[in-house]
């Protein structure tokens, strides 16, 4: 059995006292890939956003256990490539650094130890190429690999994708969710994926929770994605 | 040229003032950087003005308060500093409070501090027996002494906000680049929020006071905005900023003193040019 690092209990989220999703439960072991599903406006972001500590949970409970070393398990974030300002004159090195600096005093500067760490993740992404350019500058698959490379960066134990492959072309969207199984494997971390993208849920995920208006779904890629009960759950969100 | 040495002479009136335009310029193009990084440059014209208002409030108290206070005790800095920024960090962590909100116009709220705060100023000086005697220039922009320990408070002030810059540059650029990754790494966001938004309450209140409010705005912002057109990363951008702000005060001073001209208006208009040429070099060098 893997070690548990995030369990939901009956957990609602929203904003503002504003409930979005209510009677959330489910876990994240170490080692598992849970895809997160839904239509528009299901509240993916906001059930992200609570998981991630960005926002309080409405109700219910977000229990963190320890991770091995006995701290509160590290998220390793991938945020849509398509956020950032390109006012900020930063290198995909730069940015991919940034992973490293929640182990970095403040007031310290980075050592160079982190520096090659970084530029180590930056290369096992294959990033390493275009690491030097701009950031704001790189394609959307760049952007991505360069922000995969910072999540690994800060050694996660939960690494959290929030639409990594949005805009960004289907050769590019296979090698990245490659990549990333294989780290899953290698590292032994858990993959928590926001998507829209069936094919990739279907080859990648072994737990769907599939976010629909009035239920949440649950159960493997083959038991939730199978003709018949797609027809079920699209018809709901017809409706 | 021969003012130049002028007014780099130890014996030289207005050798403080000179010394004051230059700090003044090296840490309000730093804090501008992150105002235009954040697309925060609005508060950068609200906050001067708003830093005035204190300034004005403050130097007005004593006579509210049927206090006798002479011409002599009136020139210190450190009634006016008080005033200036309890007004500009109050301001801006209320302003920044509300921006974090996302309700209502954030334009619109900065905009009528400006002028709510700008017309305050006047009515509050309007009514000032003392107001004549110095504030009314520095509003304007013009030339005025600096004492020694003014001069020493400037710099100490300006030089911990350079420091903390510099120091934690790291986090404050985190913070600012991407706050979902700075709040997943376990870092204090709100408190590195506080301490840029103090930094720049700082930064503002001492340029207000020594070279007003109308050069503090242009250093802010029309550095950084030079200095990003040239600049291909972070260390660059701030150096940048620094070296055109530094510069620029300088002979803005020494043009002002040569054709006898408000120092304020001088910088600022010599800040916008070397915006102008640098927008069109690098039209061309791209």
């Amino acid at each position: 059995m893997n070690q548990t690092l995030v369990t939901l209990d009956d957990l609602s989220v929203g904003y503002g006292g504003q409930t979005v999703l209510s009677g959330i439960s489910f876990s994240i072991a170490r080692g598992g890939f849970t895809a997160l599903l839904g239509a528009n406006g299901t509240g993916k972001s906001t059930l992200l956003k609570t998981i991630l500590g960005l926002q309080p949970p409405i109700a219910g409970r977000l229990h963190l256990h320890p991770n091995a070393g006995g701290n509160r398990p590290v998220f390793g974030y991938v945020p849509q490539a398509t956020q950032f300002d390109p006012l900020y004159l930063l290198s995909g090195f730069d940015v991919a650094l940034m992973g490293t600096f929640g182990r970095v005093r403040a007031g310290s500067r980075v050592p160079r130890e982190e520096k090659e760490f970084a530029a180590h993740c930056l290369r096992a992404t294959g990033a390493e190429d275009f690491a030097r350019r701009r950031f704001a500058e790189l394609s959307g698959g760049q952007k991505q690999r360069v922000l995969i490379a910072r999540a690994l960066a800060s050694r996660p134990d939960v690494l959290v994708l929030d639409e990594p492959t949005a805009g960004v072309d289907h050769a590019a969207t296979h090698a990245v969710m490659e990549f990333i199984s294989q780290v899953r494997r290698d590292l032994n971390i858990a993959v928590l994926l926001v998507t829209h993208d069936f094919a990739v849920v279907r080859r990648h995920a072994d737990h769907v929770v599939w976010l629909t208006p009035g239920a949440v779904l649950q159960g493997t890629a083959d038991e939730l994605m199978n003709a018949r009960k797609m027809a079920e759950i699209l018809e709901m969100e017809t409706d | 040229m021969e003012t130049l040495f002028h007014i780099l002479a130890p014996d030289f009136l207005l050798r403080n003032s000179v010394y004051a335009s230059l700090l003044v310029g090296i840490a309000c193009p730093l804090v501008g950087v992150y105002l235009v990084l954040r697309r925060l440059v609005f508060m950068g014209v609200a906050l001067p003005q708003v830093s005035s208002t204190g300034i004005a409030i403050a130097l007005s108290l004593p006579m509210w308060l049927g206090l006798n206070v002479s011409a002599e005790q009136g020139e210190g800095h450190a009634l006016p500093f008080a005033g200036s920024i309890l007004f500009t960090v109050a301001a801006i962590l209320l302003l920044a409070f509300m921006e974090r909100r996302g309700r209502g116009v954030p334009e619109g709220r900065l905009g009528v501090s400006y002028v709510v705060c700008a017309a305050l100023s006047v009515l509050i000086l309007a009514k000032n027996p003392h107001g004549e005697m110095g504030l009314l220039d520095l509003l304007k922009g013009e030339v005025i002494t600096i004492s020694n320990a003014d001069l020493a408070m400037t710099a100490g002030a300006l030089g911990a906000v350079l420091v903390a810059i510099l120091l934690f540059h790291k986090e404050l650029l985190l913070v600012s680049f991407d706050r979902a990754l700075a709040v997943t790494l376990g870092k204090r966001v709100t408190f590195w929020d506080v301490l840029l938004y103090l930094l720049i309450g700082v930064t503002v209140s001492m340029a207000v006071l020594s070279v007003g409010p109308l050069i503090a705005f242009g250093l802010l912002l029309i550095p950084a905005l030079t200095a990003h057109l040239f600049a291909s990363n972070m260390r660059q951008f701030m150096a940048l900023s620094v070296v055109i702000g530094a510069a620029s005060s300088f002979f803005g001073f020494w043009l002002s003193y040569t054709c006898d001209l408000p120092v304020g208006p001088t910088d600022v208009v010599l800040l916008g040019a070397v915006y102008a040429a640098g927008w069109i070099a690098a039209r061309f060098l791209k």
